[in-house]
């Protein structure tokens, strides 16, 4: 008796979590799939459209492929600075070079905290053509003769979208390398310097090597998360903040739209096309699973 | 180099990446503290003296609602996503079922999935139900939380002795008592660290409210603070304000919890 009794006490513990999703989960999920296969405003009857969805994702009215770009760029020049910068600060934090630790942690993890949406609005100020806090700096140095157009031209879009990306994230990147540099054994350092080995080369040869775990962690969650990308550059470039800032979906010819927005705007914004906005959901599910299996292929490759 | 040297160029390094994490935080703050036509006038640096009028600003536009809102929704996603992650932890660590390890992978795999994946229908089901006119569509995604289960799994496998479960077993407690009573014992750092993140996503949230939310009695900070700055859209300092009130309870939060969440981060996942 007590033995099938005991035998339930699992799956009783899982329950709650298989329960929530399933129902708020995968069926979302699956109905998701099947939507993307109509056409629909999410009033009228859906009509079946085949892969009609999925082939309009290659056509450039859809920007699918330009907002995958757009949301790699941004992936790929940030990630590298991020975890660069987190490492340095994590190494000299935990170092005993450095005073009043845990005052500079929370200082530097600060900007993870900011509500995203909070995060646009003040770069949308600060970067503001007129009334900007950096325009008015570089004028006041004479660096500039007039204002730069910061969210205005693409190319710097994309420059304020990076900088305020690494503002962003590497605070969140020190505070996962502190914790992987605390479960580095003290002593196998001591004894690499007993040996004479200098801080480059215990660098090199000793904390890099036993931080590899966090760096793919940050890797491979930084690339899902890169990927959602939506808030900041939205309400950066959305025209929420003052007049003279751009309203036009994605910024200046579409060079910040992230695939996320994209989809937002798609089924959600300027348009209701349920469909179509699912069938980018899925196609960026696509293009992770590549990325993430060249980034598996890339590791493997490397241990070898 | 010698050992001054090394301390200057180290706080030096540390200290200017310190201001440039804070100076945008700190204009932020300061910009609440201006009249709204003052702030256009030259270099913000130094706070002003009409906080209080802004202050007013903020109150009249049912701001306390809105945050009411947003501690609802971030305060029930925390604890009903860290008491089923705890539950499932509990069930992967330290039981023997069919098909464990399989299952656990699958939820492992759920993580690599974007949550926006599902968002279209997620919405439809939202109305469906007819939940649109509440705050648990904000609510619901969060209580099954695979990141939740693989922090809560390594945790409860390496910091609660099985020992312990055995004999309490053997002295006749049920195996609820027992997680309630010496688990959840032995696992409150992962607890801490998983509900401040849990807590500081759903407050930071925008996007699904901005689908999901039509009543503005229902809005959230993120949400309410947009919606702010298109009614007042002239009071630019107001809003602000209202940003940095909004982010007020996560930074008490984390300057309280910061030890312990770290100490949850060196013991949890990060092992590899």
């Amino acid at each position: 008796m007590d033995a099938i009794k005991r035998k339930w006490v699992p799956y009783f513990f899982l329950s709650p979590y298989v329960l929530f999703y399933l129902v708020f989960g995968l069926i979302p999920i699956l109905f998701s799939l099947y939507v993307s296969f109509t056409s629909w405003d999410g009033i009228r009857s859906k009509t079946f459209v085949g892969l009609d969805n999925y082939r309009f994702l290659f056509n450039p009215d859809s920007y699918f492929f330009k907002s995958v770009g757009n949301t790699l760029l941004f992936v790929v020049i940030t990630l590298p600075l991020q975890l660069l910068f987190g490492l340095l600060i994590a190494s000299l934090l935990y170092s005993r070079w450095v005073k009043w630790k845990s005052f500079f942690q929370l200082i530097n993890f600060l900007p993870y905290i900011v509500t995203p949406v909070a995060v646009g609005l003040i770069f949308n100020l600060l970067f503001d053509w007129q009334a900007g806090f950096v325009n008015k700096l570089l004028l006041h140095f004479g660096l500039i003769q007039e204002g730069i157009y910061w969210l205005g031209t693409p190319g710097y879009a994309r420059m304020v979208i990076v900088v305020m990306l690494f503002w962003k994230g590497f605070g969140y990147t020190m505070i996962f390398y502190l914790a992987g540099l605390a479960n580095i054994p003290k002593d196998l350092l001591e004894a690499a310097q007993v040996d004479g080995a200098t801080g480059w080369r215990v660098l090199r040869s000793i904390t890099l090597p036993l931080l590899k775990p966090v760096t793919v962690f940050l890797v491979i969650t930084g690339i899902i998360g890169g990927f959602q990308l939506l808030e900041e550059p939205m309400l950066l470039l959305g025209g929420a903040g003052m007049g003279s800032s751009v309203a036009i979906i994605g910024g200046p010819d579409r060079c910040c739209l992230t695939t996320v927005w994209n989809m937002y705007d798609t089924a959600f914004g300027s348009t209701t096309r349920y469909g179509l906005g699912a069938a980018i959901a899925y196609g960026l599910c696509v293009v992770i699973a590549v990325f993430s299996l060249i980034g598996t292929r890339f590791y493997k490759g490397e241990q070898e | 180099m010698s050992h001054t040297l090394r301390t200057a160029t180290a706080t030096t390094v540390v200290a200017v990446l310190s201001v440039f994490a804070l100076l945008p935080f700190y204009i932020m703050v300061v910009m609440g503290t201006y009249q709204n036509e003052d702030l256009f006038k030259g270099i913000v640096l130094l706070p002003s003296t009409y906080l209080l009028e802004n202050l007013k600003t903020v109150a009249a536009s049912r701001f306390d609602l809105v945050y009411m809102n947003s501690l609802i929704v971030s305060a029930a996603s925390t604890v009903l996503s860290v008491f089923v992650s705890a539950f499932a932890g509990f069930a992967f660590a330290k039981h023997e079922f069919k098909y464990k390890n399989k299952i656990f992978t699958a939820v492992l795999l759920t993580m690599m999935i974007p949550g926006q994946l599902g968002l279209v229908a997620y919405v439809i089901e939202m109305r469906f139900i007819g939940l649109t006119g509440t705050l648990l569509p904000l609510i619901l995604p969060w209580v099954a939380n695979a990141f939740g289960i693989y922090w809560m799994t390594q945790y409860i496998r390496s910091a609660v002795p099985t020992e312990v479960l055995e004999s309490a077993r053997i002295d006749g407690c049920s195996d609820i008592a027992v997680f309630f009573r010496i688990v959840m014992a032995f696992i409150y750092p992962a607890i801490t660290t998983l509900s401040l993140l849990v807590f500081l996503w759903s407050w930071n949230n925008y996007l699904l409210p901005l689908i999901v939310i039509n009543k503005p009695e229902l809005f959230t900070i993120p949400l309410g603070i947009t919606s702010l700055g298109t009614a007042y859209r002239t009071d630019l300092a107001a809003q602000i304000l209202g940003l940095t009130i909004g982010t007020l309870p996560v930074l008490i939060l984390f300057a309280l919890g910061s030890k312990s969440f770290i100490r949850g981060l060196t013991a949890g996942s990060v092992k590899g």
